[in-house]
């Protein structure tokens, strides 16, 4: 029986398991993650209100529950585990961790109080345990014209009484409760934005927000979508959004917290006051040199953003994950099995959280919600450990 | 009776429903083939059609029921005599659009003469209920009026 391990429990790593459950069925998998619960940036970045997205896990509790594949969380490669260490137990060791550091804006005062990188922001939003509380005041720029930045949007702007149904927390609530103001500003210009169709057309249900949109050119279904969000104007709105296209951030302005953000296209300059700027300007960090199929040297694999880099949606990362496995499954076809496995990863760390285990804490967080919410999640390492080492049933 | 269940998906849900369909239907000995490699040509008169698609983007069908869609509108083949069940996927968090998917490639298969079975349900991802607790029961009771 081969041995694979896939380190990483976001959807690169699942759907890889997926796949390879699928093209050796008689391997046996495990999905390693530094953190005591599974499912990456599925729970953690996708945001509170967007249940239905989140809903793919569906499908990798089928790994687990039926399809033998093995969780351990709270094993982190390069902490609690080395990666020789695990070459050594596994035919094949696949990397899946994802890449979240936040890419800096590059100009004068980005390093200013104030300065929030949206990783740091939608994990604060989605009750990371390694997430510190983020403050989030009245007048937001949010620099970007992704789809994280309407995430932003749409999380800051919305009402408390629009939430039913998400997994937002009392805490993150209180994080993004009081914005009047949000300016959303992109370099590129309107029919260039990256955003999706689909969710700028949702901005225009929300319930309090009035929207502005400056600077449109060019056609396409985005710039339609904005056409659309145009003069939005619900009775009462407690909030304006404006967007703004093609300037190029210059610099954040303030002496010890950020006072403004200051903008240029050609000559002109826009300088508009705030107390937070968000950047939603994408990812970093380094990639470990994998080619196509996710090969980096023999028994050793990556896959989704760590291979990809940080762009890409979660079926993008199905597609890829899908090509990674087929790619394992020939090479490991001329690999006679002869490595422990499971049985030596458990010997070398006793106290990873293991999928039943990772049940409890699910079962917790779902009998915890609070009114209107589907879960709340439990908000730290030590709780999380707490409840997943209680015995018997709950 | 040979039965097909066809799938059109991203993320893959609409692929786990159409595989736990065709394992449900074990009897029959049913095939599950993504829409991707599923060629219009290859529609046959003694296959019963059971079509899982979820929706993407702006109302539209997921990427690996597009080639099939393409397929399709270039070939434009007579598909009477054709019979198939249709199972949507969607979410309700697209008010606008919800379940297009399968409303498009509904209106696909009737346009070319295929003829729909039983009503065409839809999942919703933002929902309580899970795919397998509607699809299962649907199938049932559609191939129970098909059989006879
Ligand atoms: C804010 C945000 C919102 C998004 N919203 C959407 C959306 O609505 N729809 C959509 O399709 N896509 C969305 N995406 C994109 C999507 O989340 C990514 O495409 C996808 O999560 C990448 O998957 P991954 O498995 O490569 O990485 P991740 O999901 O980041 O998973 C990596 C996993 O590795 C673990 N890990 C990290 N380091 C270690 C280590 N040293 N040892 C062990 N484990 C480790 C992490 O804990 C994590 O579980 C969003 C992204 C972000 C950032
Ligand atoms: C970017 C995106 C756009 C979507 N657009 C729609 C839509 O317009 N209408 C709808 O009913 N569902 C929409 N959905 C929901 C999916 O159809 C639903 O999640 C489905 O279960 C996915 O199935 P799949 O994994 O087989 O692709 C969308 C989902 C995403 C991620």
């Amino acid at each position: 029986m081969h041995q694979i391990a896939i380190i990483g429990a976001g959807p690169s790593g699942c759907f890889t398991a997926q796949a390879l459950a699928k093209l050796l069925p008689e391997a046996r998998i495990d999905i390693i993650d530094a953190l005591p619960v599974p499912y990456g940036l599925i729970r953690y970045g996708v945001a509170p209100d967007h249940q239905g997205t989140k809903a793919v896990i569906r499908q990798f509790e089928r790994l687990f529950e039926r399809q033998g594949v093995g969780f351990f969380g709270d094993v982190r490669l390069g902490e609690t585990v080395n990666l020789e260490a695990l070459q050594g137990l596994y035919d094949a060791v696949v990397l899946a961790t994802g890449l979240s550091a936040d890419r800096r804006l590059g100009v004068k005062g980005d390093d200013l109080p104030g300065v929030l990188g949206s990783g740091v922001v939608t994990r604060a939003l989605n009750d990371h345990p390694d997430a510190n509380p983020v403050t989030i005041s009245e007048r937001v720029v949010i620099v970007g014209n992704g789809n994280v930045a309407v995430d932003l949007v749409r999380l800051l702007a919305k009402g408390a009484g629009e939430f039913h149904g998400s997994d937002l927390s009392e805490a993150a609530a209180v994080q993004c409760g009081d914005v009047r103001r949000i300016d959303v500003v992109g370099r590129s210009p309107s029919d260039a934005a990256k955003f999706d169709p689909v969710m700028i057309r949702e901005l225009g249900r929300l319930e309090q927000a009035a929207i502005h949109v400056h600077g449109l050119s060019g056609e396409g279904k985005i710039v339609e979508a904005l056409q659309h969000l145009e003069g939005h104007a619900p009775e009462g709105a407690t909030c304006e959004i404006h967007f703004h296209f093609g300037w190029t951030p210059e610099e954040i302005e303030g002496a010890t917290h950020v006072t403004a953000a200051r903008f240029r296209q050609g000559d002109a300059r826009m300088v508009l006051p705030c107390d937070t700027v968000l950047t939603a300007i994408g990812f970093e960090g380094d990639t470990p040199g994998a080619d196509a199929e996710g090969f980096i040297a023999p028994g050793l694999y990556a896959t989704g953003w760590l291979k990809r880099g940080p762009r890409g949606t979660i079926p993008e990362n199905r597609a890829d994950a899908q090509g990674v496995a087929a790619r394992i499954a020939a090479d490991l076809a001329t690999v006679t099995p002869a490595k422990p496995g499971r049985d030596g990863l458990l010997a070398l760390v006793p106290g990873a959280v293991h999928y039943e285990q990772w049940q409890r804490i699910d079962a917790a967080e779902r009998a915890e919600a609070p009114e209107g919410r589907v879960r709340r999640k439990i908000p730290t390492i030590a709780q999380m450990r707490s409840i997943a080492q209680q015995t018997g049933e709950s | 009776m040979q039965i097909a269940v066809l799938y059109g998906t991203e993320t893959g849900n609409a692929e786990m429903l159409a595989e736990d369909i065709a394992s449900h239907l074990s009897d029959h000995d049913a095939s599950v083939t993504n829409l991707s490699d599923f060629d219009p040509a290859g529609f046959d008169a003694g296959t019963f059609y059971v079509v899982v698609t979820s929706t993407y983007g702006d109302g539209e069908l997921p990427a690996s029921a597009q080639p099939f869609a393409e397929a399709m509108e270039a070939a434009k083949p007579d598909l009477s005599g054709i019979r198939f069940a249709i199972f949507g996927m969607g979410d309700s968090e697209y008010p606008e659009t919800f379940n297009y998917g399968g409303k498009r490639l509904e209106e696909i298969l009737t346009g070319a003469g295929a003829e729909r079975v039983g009503e065409r349900v839809t999942h919703d991802a933002s929902g309580s209920d899970m795919a397998d607790d509607l699809a299962l029961p649907w199938i049932d009771e559609i191939l129970s009026t098909v059989d006879a």
